[in-house]
C-alpha cells in the first residue's frame, strides 16, 4: 500500500515535468507581453530603462534559458513572483485554494445526494414511462450551460440578502452560515450539471450489477429486495460512481472558471483566468502547476477509496 | 438503425437536432429580421406580438430571434467540425498507439495524460489566447481538447480487439495485418467512437458557448448563442429575454445531442441493451 | 462586604467590556467594490486606472483639484508666482508621513527630482519636464523655476503621479509599487491582491477631524454587474460604475444614490495616419461626417454621456460648441462626395481593433461599423482580448481602434501629448505643422485670453484634419447605498473626497 502510494507519487513527476514545460512555452506564444501589460498604454519608458524592464521581464534572455532558470528556482519550492502584482506567486495561490475546496466539495455533495437516489430510482422502475422521464429530466440538467445557470440564479436571487456572494466571500472557518449561503448557489450551479452525471452512472452500474448472477442468486435465496439493493448491488454499482466523481472533483479544484466569473468569487479558475489575460507568466505557470497536482492527487485518492469499497481490487495490478 | 428507431430516447433526440437543422436552413433563405441590423428606435423591447419582436430586441435593437436563428448554423458548424477534427485525430493517435504499442503508446499516452490533466475549458481558453479570438480558432481550440479524449477511447478498443482469440489467432496464422486490422478494428471501434461523438457534439456547444461567454469565441456582430449571453450579461436584470431565450436554444440543442448519445449507448452497448 | 465588593467587580468588569465592544461596533467602515485590481501603489510609477485610484487616499500634492476641477492648496498652504517661468510653495507646516516622520522641503525636491529622473519613468514627467531648477529655501519653502512658460504648470502638479512622496521610505524601498508611506487621510493595513485592500484612518492627518471614516475596503470585483448587486445586497457600500445599463437599473432603486457628472475622459476612434486609406483627410473626414455621436451616446452608452469635440465637453471655458466645428454633423452625400473624391466611389473595407470591455468599446465599435453602411464604407471589427489591444496599440499595429482617451480639462496637458507630432502617446502617427505650431503656442502662452484663441483655432484644425474622431465623454457615475453621506465627484473618478465622507 505504502510503496503503492509512493510510486503514483512518483509517476507524478514526468506529468508534472511534461505540464510545466507545455504551459512554459504556450504562454509566451500569447501574443503581448506582461512588460506591455505592464506600461499600459500611457507609459513612456526610457531606452535604458526599457532594457533594465526586459531584463527583469526576462525578455532578453531564450525561453529555454528561462525554463531552466524556473526549474532551478522551483526544486528549491520558489514559484517565483508575480510580474503583475510583484508578489509571490505561491502565497496567492494557496490563498484561492480554500475557496475552489469548498465549492468544489458543496457541489460534490449536492450532486451526490441528487444523483445517487435518482440514479437508483430509475434503475429499479422497470415502467419505462418513470426511467424515461427520470433520464431525459437528468439529461436536462446536463444541458443547462452552467453560466447560464448561474446568471439566472443572479437575476433571480439577488435580492435575497447574503445569497448572491458577488466577490464578498468569507471563509468557512471565520463565518460557517455565512459561507454555506453564499455558496448555496454557486455549488448548486456546478452540481446540476454533476448529479445529471453521476445519475446516469449510477443507473448504468446499477442495471448491470442487477443483472448479475449473484444478485439473482440472493433474490432467489428471498432477500428482501430492499437488502439486497443496499447491500449487495449499491455496493458495487458505486464504483464506477467513485470514478466519475473522482475525475470531475480533480478538474473543479482547478477552478469552476465561469462560475467564479459570474458569481464574482476569488477561486482558483479566475486567478487563472486573469493570469492569462495580464501575461503573468510565472503566475500561470504556477496555478497550472497547482492544478495539475490536485488532478493527480484526487485520481490517487479515488483509486484508494476504490480499493477500499471493493476489497477484490489490487492496487498493483491497476497499473499500467 | 431499425433499433434506433425503436429507441423513444433516441428518437426525441434525433428530433430535435432535425429541428434545429431545419432552423439552419430556413435561415440561410429567410429570417424575421436582419440579424445585424441595429433599429435606434428599438432598443431593448420586450417579447411582443405586436412588434414582430417575438423574443425581444437587444441593446443595439437588433431582433433577437433572428439572430439565435441565424447563430444556430454558427453553433453546430462549430460543434461538427471540432468533433469531426478531434475524432478524426484522436482516434487515428489512439488506434496507432494501440497498435504500435511500446515507446509511442507510452509516448502518445503520456502526452494525452498531460492535456487531460488541464480542465478542459482551461486548456481551450489557453488555446484561444495563442491563436487569437475567431470562429476557426474556436473549432482548433474546441478540437485540440477532443484529441485526447477520443485517442483514450479508441486506443482501449484497439488494444480489446488485439487481445481477442480470434485476432491473435489471425495475426499468428499470417494473415494479412492490413486485412485483419481493416476487417476487425474498424466496426469494433467505430460503436465507442459514434458514442463519444455524440456526446462531443453536445460538449462542444457548451464549450463554444462558455468561450464566448468569456469573450475569447466568436465575435461581435457574428451572432452565435455564447456571445448574445456575453452582452446580455450586461443588461440582463433591465431585460431579462436577452439572456433567456439564447440560453433556452444552447439548452435544446444539448439536449437533443445528449439524448441521441444515451439512445445509441443504450443500442449499443450489448451489455444494458437487454435490460428492459 | 464581601459581596458588595463582589458586585463592585461584577461592575467594573461589566463597564470594561461593555463600552469596547460598543466602540468596536461604532467603527466606521466603507466598502469600495472596484472593477480592477491596482497595479502597483507608487505614485510617480502607476498608471492603471485603479491604482490611482488608491493613491488619491494615500498621499497628496503640493497642489491637487477641488470638486469642480479647480486648483486649490494641497501640501503647499499658498504659492506666490512672481515671473511666469518661477513657482514658490509654502508648505503647511506639521505634515507627518504615515512612518511619523515630518514633511520637509527635502521630500518635496526629492519627490519632483524622481519624477524628472528618467530612470523612475513617471508618467508625471511629461507634465513637468520644464522644470530647470528645484531650489529649497527654507524647511517648508521651495522655489520651482521653468525653462519656458508652462500654462498647464500647476495642473501638472495636481495629478497623483506627481504626488511628495517620503524621501526616507524611497531610499528604505527602492520604490513604493507594494508600500505607501504618503500623507494622505487614509494608510495601507492589508492588501490581498484581486481581492481586497484595506486602508485605516491616518490618525496624524492634517486637517483636523477629518476623516470621518475609521476604514476603508477596496473590493475587486470585476463585473459591474456584480458591483451594483453587492451594493443591492449590502455587501457594498459605493462602486464607480461606467457600464450605462447597470447605472439605469441603479436608478431604478430608491434605495441607491446615482451621482453623476460629464467626466474628462474622451472616447476615440482614432486611424492609424500612415496606412491608406486614413493618409488621406479626406477619406477622414468623410467618415467623420458619416458618424452620428447623438446616436452612439444613445445606444453604447444609453444617453449618459456627453457629445465632444477635441476638449472635453466639460471644461466649458476652453470646448468650442459643437455647432462650430466643421464636419461635426452628420452630412452623408458630402461624405460619399468627399469618399469619391479621394477615390473610393464606392466606399472600401477598413479595421476596427476593439476589445470587450470598457475601455475597448466594443459597444461603440458596432454603432460605428452600423452607421459607416450609410456611406458604402465596410467596417471590420477585430474584437481582441485586451492584452493583444494594448499589444496592438503599442505597435501601432491598426487601420482604426476605439478608445477611452484620459483627457484634461487642460487642453495642453490633454491635446499635447496625444496629437502633437512628438507627443508619447500620439499613436496616430499623425505629423501635421499647423497643429504643432498651436500646440506650442498654447504652451508657451500664460493667460487664458491670450491662449482661447489658439485653442479655439486647434479645434477646428483637428476637426477639419480629423485624425481622431472624437466622439464623447461618459458621464462619471458613482453608486452609494444611502448611508453614504458627503462625497463629491471631483471629474476623473477622484475618490479624495472620501475624506469628508461620512457613513
Amino acid at each position: 500500500m505504502g510503496r503503492y502510494i509512493f510510486r503514483r507519487l512518483l509517476s507524478l513527476i514526468p506529468v508534472l515535468l511534461g505540464v510545466s514545460i507545455i504551459v512554459f512555452f504556450l504562454v509566451r506564444l500569447i501574443p503581448g507581453s506582461a512588460l506591455q501589460m505592464y506600461l499600459g498604454t500611457q507609459v513612456e519608458a526610457t531606452p535604458e530603462q526599457m532594457e533594465e524592464l526586459r531584463r527583469i521581464f526576462g525578455e532578453d534572455r531564450p525561453v529555454p534559458v528561462l525554463y531552466v532558470e524556473w526549474l532551478g528556482r522551483l526544486l528549491r519550492g520558489d514559484l517565483g513572483y508575480s510580474l503583475r502584482t510583484g508578489r509571490e506567486v505561491l502565497p496567492d495561490i494557496l490563498q484561492r485554494l480554500p475557496l475552489s475546496i469548498e465549492l468544489t466539495f458543496y457541489a460534490l455533495f449536492l450532486s451526490l445526494i441528487i444523483g445517487i437516489p435518482l440514479g437508483i430510482l430509475s434503475a429499479l422502475k422497470h415502467d419505462p414511462v418513470t426511467d424515461v422521464s427520470i433520464r431525459i429530466t437528468g439529461l436536462l440538467g446536463l444541458s443547462l450551460p452552467q453560466f447560464w445557470l448561474a446568471s439566472l440564479m443572479v437575476i433571480a436571487f439577488s435580492g435575497f440578502r447574503g445569497w448572491i456572494p458577488m466577490g464578498n466571500y468569507v471563509g468557512l472557518f471565520k463565518a460557517p452560515l455565512d459561507n454555506l449561503r453564499m455558496l448555496f448557489f454557486p455549488s448548486l450551479a456546478i452540481g446540476i450539471g454533476l448529479a445529471a452525471v453521476i445519475m446516469r452512472y449510477t443507473r448504468n452500474s446499477m442495471l448491470e450489477v442487477l443483472q448479475m448472477d449473484y444478485i439473482r442468486t440472493a433474490q432467489a435465496k428471498g432477500l428482501a429486495k430492499r437488502i439486497v439493493i443496499v447491500r449487495h448491488a449499491l455496493r458495487n454499482a458505486i464504483l464506477p460512481v467513485i470514478t466519475v466523481a473522482g475525475f470531475n472533483t480533480g478538474y473543479l479544484l482547478g477552478g469552476a472558471i465561469v462560475i467564479e466569473e459570474v458569481f464574482a468569487l476569488p477561486g482558483m479558475g479566475r486567478l487563472a483566468l486573469y493570469a492569462i489575460y495580464q501575461r503573468d507568466y510565472s503566475l500561470i505557470q504556477g496555478i497550472v502547476l497547482v492544478i495539475a497536482t490536485l488532478f493527480v492527487l484526487v485520481n490517487l485518492v479515488t483509486d484508494l477509496i476504490y480499493a477500499a469499497v471493493d476489497p477484490r481490487i489490487r492496487l498493483e495490478t491497476r497499473e499500467g | 438503425m431499425a433499433r434506433l428507431l425503436k429507441n423513444p430516447i433516441a428518437l426525441v433526440g434525433l428530433a430535435i437536432i432535425a429541428l434545429y437543422t431545419l432552423i439552419v436552413i430556413i435561415s440561410q433563405f429567410w429570417l424575421p429580421f436582419d440579424p445585424l441590423q441595429m433599429d435606434v428606435a428599438h432598443i431593448l423591447e420586450s417579447p411582443s406580438f405586436r412588434t414582430g419582436h417575438l423574443f425581444g430586441t437587444d441593446e443595439f435593437g437588433r431582433d433577437i430571434l433572428s439572430r439565435i436563428m441565424k447563430g444556430t448554423g454558427i453553433s453546430l458548424l462549430i460543434a461538427v467540425l471540432a468533433t469531426a477534427i478531434g475524432a478524426t485525430i484522436g482516434t487515428f493517435m489512439g488506434v496507432w498507439a494501440g497498435f504500435l504499442g511500446g515507446a509511442w503508446d507510452h509516448w502518445i499516452m503520456r502526452l494525452a495524460d498531460v492535456l487531460f490533466s488541464f480542465p478542459s475549458l482551461l486548456l481551450a481558453i489557453f488555446v484561444m489566447a495563442i491563436l487569437g479570438e475567431n470562429t476557426y480558432n474556436v473549432i482548433i481550440a474546441i478540437s485540440i481538447v477532443y484529441i485526447p479524449q477520443f485517442a483514450r477511447v479508441s486506443r482501449g478498443a484497439v488494444l480489446a480487439i488485439k487481445n481477442n482469440e480470434f485476432v491473435r489467432a489471425a495475426f499468428s496464422s499470417g494473415a494479412d495485418r492490413r486485412f485483419v486490422l481493416s476487417r476487425h478494428l474498424l466496426p469494433n471501434i467505430m460503436m465507442p467512437i459514434i458514442v463519444q461523438s455524440s456526446l462531443s457534439l453536445s460538449v462542444a456547444i457548451l464549450l463554444e458557448s462558455a468561450l464566448s461567454f468569456l469573450g475569447l469565441g466568436v465575435q461581435p456582430p457574428h451572432p452565435s448563442w455564447g456571445n448574445m449571453l456575453s452582452s446580455a450579461r450586461k443588461v440582463m436584470m433591465l431585460a431579462p429575454w436577452t439572456a433567456i431565450y439564447p440560453g433556452l436554444a444552447i439548452m435544446g440543442l444539448v439536449l437533443g445531442f445528449n439524448l441521441l448519445g444515451d439512445g445509441l449507448r443504450d443500442i449499443l452497448d450489448p451489455r444494458l441493451r437487454n435490460i428492459k | 462586604m464581601k459581596r458588595l465588593l463582589a458586585i463592585g467587580l461584577a461592575l467594573a468588569m461589566v463597564a470594561g467590556i461593555v463600552p469596547a465592544v460598543f466602540a468596536a461596533g461604532e467603527e466606521k467602515v466603507l466598502t469600495i467594490g472596484v472593477d480592477q485590481e491596482a497595479i502597483g501603489l507608487d505614485p510617480h510609477i502607476v498608471t492603471s486606472f485603479s491604482s490611482h485610484r488608491r493613491v488619491d487616499l494615500l498621499y497628496n500634492k503640493l497642489v491637487r483639484h477641488d470638486e469642480n476641477l479647480k486648483i486649490v492648496p494641497d501640501l503647499a498652504e499658498s504659492w506666490e508666482i512672481p515671473d511666469n517661468q518661477t513657482y514658490i510653495f509654502n508648505l503647511r507646516k506639521g505634515v507627518k508621513f504615515h512612518d511619523g516622520t515630518e514633511l520637509t522641503a527635502q521630500d518635496v525636491e526629492f519627490s519632483l527630482n524622481r519624477i524628472l529622473d528618467p530612470k523612475t519613468a513617471s508618467p508625471g514627467r511629461s507634465y513637468i519636464s520644464s522644470i530647470k531648477s528645484i531650489e529649497v529655501l527654507g524647511p517648508y519653502k521651495v522655489k520651482v523655476t521653468l525653462s519656458a512658460p508652462l500654462a498647464s504648470f500647476l495642473e501638472g502638479l495636481a495629478s497623483n503621479n506627481c504626488a511628495i512622496v517620503s524621501k526616507a521610505a524611497v531610499e528604505k524601498y527602492g520604490n513604493l509599487q507594494k508600500v505607501a508611506v504618503g500623507t494622505g487621510a487614509f494608510m495601507l493595513k492589508e492588501w490581498i491582491p484581486d481581492n481586497s485592500m484595506t486602508l485605516v484612518k491616518n490618525p496624524n492627518y492634517f486637517e483636523k477631524g477629518l476623516p470621518y471614516l475609521d476604514k476603508i475596503i477596496f473590493r475587486v470585483i470585476p463585473e459591474q454587474a456584480s458591483l451594483l448587486a453587492g451594493i443591492k445586497a449590502g455587501t457594498l457600500d459605493m462602486a464607480q460604475i461606467n457600464d450605462a445599463s447597470t447605472i439605469l437599473l441603479a436608478k431604478r432603486d430608491s434605495n441607491i444614490v446615482v451621482m453623476q457628472k460629464p467626466g474628462i475622459n474622451v472616447r476615440t476612434f482614432g486611424f492609424n495616419t500612415t496606412r491608406k486609406p486614413f493618409d488621406d483627410a479626406r477619406v477622414r473626414q468623410a467618415l467623420s461626417l458619416a458618424i452620428d455621436r447623438n446616436e452612439i451616446v444613445t445606444v453604447a452608452e444609453f444617453g449618459m454621456a456627453q457629445p465632444t469635440g477635441p476638449i472635453p465637453a466639460g471644461a466649458t471655458q476652453w470646448a468650442l460648441p459643437l455647432s462650430k466645428l466643421p464636419y461635426y454633423t452628420p452630412d452623408y452625400a458630402k461624405a460619399k462626395a468627399l469618399l469619391a473624391e479621394a477615390g473610393f466611389p464606392n466606399g472600401f473595407t477598413f479595421k476596427i481593433v476593439t476589445a470587450n470591455s470598457f475601455e475597448g468599446g466594443l459597444s461603440v465599435a458596432q454603432v460605428i461599423q452600423n452607421q459607416l453602411k450609410k456611406i458604402g464604407v465596410n467596417a471590420e471589427l477585430e474584437v481582441v482580448e485586451w492584452g493583444i489591444y494594448i499589444d496592438r496599440w503599442v505597435k501601432r499595429d491598426f487601420d482604426s481602434m476605439v478608445e477611452l482617451r484620459g483627457g484634461s480639462g487642460e487642453p495642453d496637458r490633454f491635446l499635447y501629448r496625444t496629437i502633437h507630432s512628438t507627443g508619447g502617446v500620439n499613436n496616430f502617427l499623425f505629423k501635421d505643422a499647423d497643429v504643432d505650431r498651436l500646440l506650442d503656442k498654447g504652451r508657451v502662452l500664460t493667460t487664458y485670453a491670450e491662449r482661447k484663441p489658439v485653442y479655439d483655432e486647434l479645434q477646428v484644425v483637428l476637426a477639419e484634419k480629423a485624425p481622431i474622431i472624437f466622439l464623447y465623454c461618459p458621464f462619471e457615475t458613482h453608486v452609494l447605498s444611502k448611508q453614504v453621506k458627503g462625497f463629491k465627484q471631483v471629474g476623473y473618478g477622484s475618490l479624495y473626497y472620501l475624506i469628508q465622507t461620512q457613513k
